[in-house]
């Protein structure tokens, strides 16, 4: 609970709730999970259920973990190695929250699916969710950038380098692990057949061929 | 490689005494290019993943080629810029001998290197998700730009603490007055306008130089390729020195969405 209290507060008015890294890592993943698991429970999909409350953690962690050795480097060569451990902890705080902000959408998806059964309107609605809660995300890391900014400049510029970096590796990470909701036409698979290609070519060849109606 | 490791630590946070005094022990020439070799590898062999994976057992080739070719083509672009840089700023009374200035140098090509390296676990990432050659090309040049921008932003440090702005000789006193206040009047007292301390002529050949270091190391780069390596092309060490880098990137932009 404090973990909790920790994410959702701003970090200038709640310095007594500092979340221990096990209790934020735990809650997490949990609320991750959780997101996931009701975002392929459409249709009675069990399995696809399990697969996608696996996949939305994954989706975090890969993310993250493939961006921090570029954040730690490059905090180093600007010479805000001293505040690592801080821009660390800010990091992983917006990482929860998206989290929690996911969890806390979970049900009006669920609502929503049992209203509406197209797979076009659950794709947009999942899209819609996940840009809420990077949204929250990127609050949350801005509040714990602010005292950061405050003693160096320079942090602005981390924080917007970061925000960069990681966006362009969580879009083809979660391109990769796709599906998270599965078509209903598609039998359920972990990963689909076609995974390993990428999410930047893809788009961009279908706004060329939209563009310019070439193939 | 303890040793390597506790140096590029060193220079990651800042700490650069060989700026001021020429006796200190860290950060010798040796151990910096020690350094650029391990890093530049490291990166060389994510960008040569591509090939290993696209292609059959010129893959390896391609793997072993890419590793050896990074830090070369770093070193390299060194080797081809410092004796002109040395030279110019040598004219333009830099205080830093040869030694030191190649120090700096080699510790600014490390970082470049170390930010390099830690892009390496990305460019994997993308190589085992992507069959995209122009997308993979286009990647590797827009981490060695955003590589290469932050060991400028440490040249820039290092220099502001080697060759620190020349304050002016003597404040510039105001404007004489051009006629002598009449007895009684109070004379109005001009402050001293204060010059800002004058770069020192040795930063503008080294900012002069960051630019040819750039324009060569592109086309040095372009010499040495490929790095990544075109499936539909059979394995070569060198290709052909047809066309120049910037018109390769165009045509890579044009092919990507294609």
């Amino acid at each position: 609970m404090n973990a909790l209290t920790a994410l959702l507060r701003d970090p200038a008015e709640s310095q007594a709730h500092r979340a221990s890294h096990r209790a934020l890592l735990a809650l997490t993943v949990a609320a991750a999970f959780t997101y996931g698991a009701f975002m392929g429970a459409r249709d009675g999909r069990w399995l696809q259920a399990l697969y996608s409350g696996t996949k939305v953690p994954l989706l975090l962690a890969v993310a993250t973990l493939l961006c921090l050795p570029s954040l730690f480097v490059a905090n180093a060569a600007l010479g805000l190695r001293a505040d690592f451990r801080r821009a660390l902890y800010g990091v992983a705080m917006s990482q929860g929250s998206v989290a929690v902000t996911l969890a806390s959408l979970a049900p009006v998806t669920q609502v929503s699916y049992l209203s509406v059964r197209a797979y076009g309107f659950a794709l947009l609605l999942n899209g819609l969710m996940f840009a809420l809660a990077s949204l929250v995300g990127q609050v949350v890391l801005a509040r714990h950038y602010r005292p950061l900014i405050a003693r160096n400049p320079r942090h602005r510029f981390m924080l917007r380098g970061w925000l960069l970096l990681y966006w362009g590796v969580a879009i083809q990470a979660a391109w990769m692990l796709r599906p998270f909701i599965g078509a209903a036409r598609l039998p359920t698979r972990f990963l689909r057949a076609a995974s390993w290609d990428n999410a930047y070519v893809e788009i961009g060849s279908r706004l060329w061929v939209w563009l310019t109606g070439e193939w | 490689m303890r040793v390597l490791a506790l140096e590029v630590d060193r220079l990651l946070r800042g700490d650069t005494p060989f700026l001021r005094t020429a006796a200190d022990r860290h950060a010798s020439p040796m151990t910096l290019v020690q350094a650029c070799l391990a890093l530049g590898a490291v990166y060389g062999l994510a960008m040569g993943l591509y090939g290993a994976t696209n292609r059959g057992a010129e893959g390896l080739l391609q793997l072993v080629a890419s590793t050896a070719k990074v830090p070369l083509l770093f070193l390299a672009t060194l080797l081809v810029t410092f004796p002109s840089l040395y030279v110019f700023s040598a004219l333009a009374r830099s205080t830093l001998a040869v030694t030191a200035t190649l120090r700096l140098l080699l510790a600014a090509v490390t970082i470049n290197l170390a930010v390099l390296a830690s892009f390496a676990p990305i460019t994997a990432f993308f190589t085992l998700s992507t069959t995209s050659h122009p997308f993979m090309v286009l990647l590797s040049v827009l981490f060695l730009g955003v590589a290469g921008l932050i060991g400028l932003a440490f040249v820039t440090k290092c220099l502001g603490i080697a060759l620190p702005a020349r304050a002016p000789a003597e404040p510039a006193a105001g404007p004489t007055p051009t006629h002598t206040p009449s007895e009684g009047a109070t004379p109005i007292p001009t402050a001293p306008t204060r010059t800002p301390p004058a770069p020192d002529p040795a930063r503008r050949v080294f900012a002069a130089w960051i630019v040819i270091y750039g324009v060569v190391g592109a086309q040095m780069g372009w010499i040495l390729r490929p790095f990544v390596g075109n499936p539909e092309l059979p394995f070569e060490w060198f290709r052909s020195r047809d066309s120049n880098f910037f018109a390769g990137v165009f045509t890579l932009i044009g092919r990507l969405f294609q």
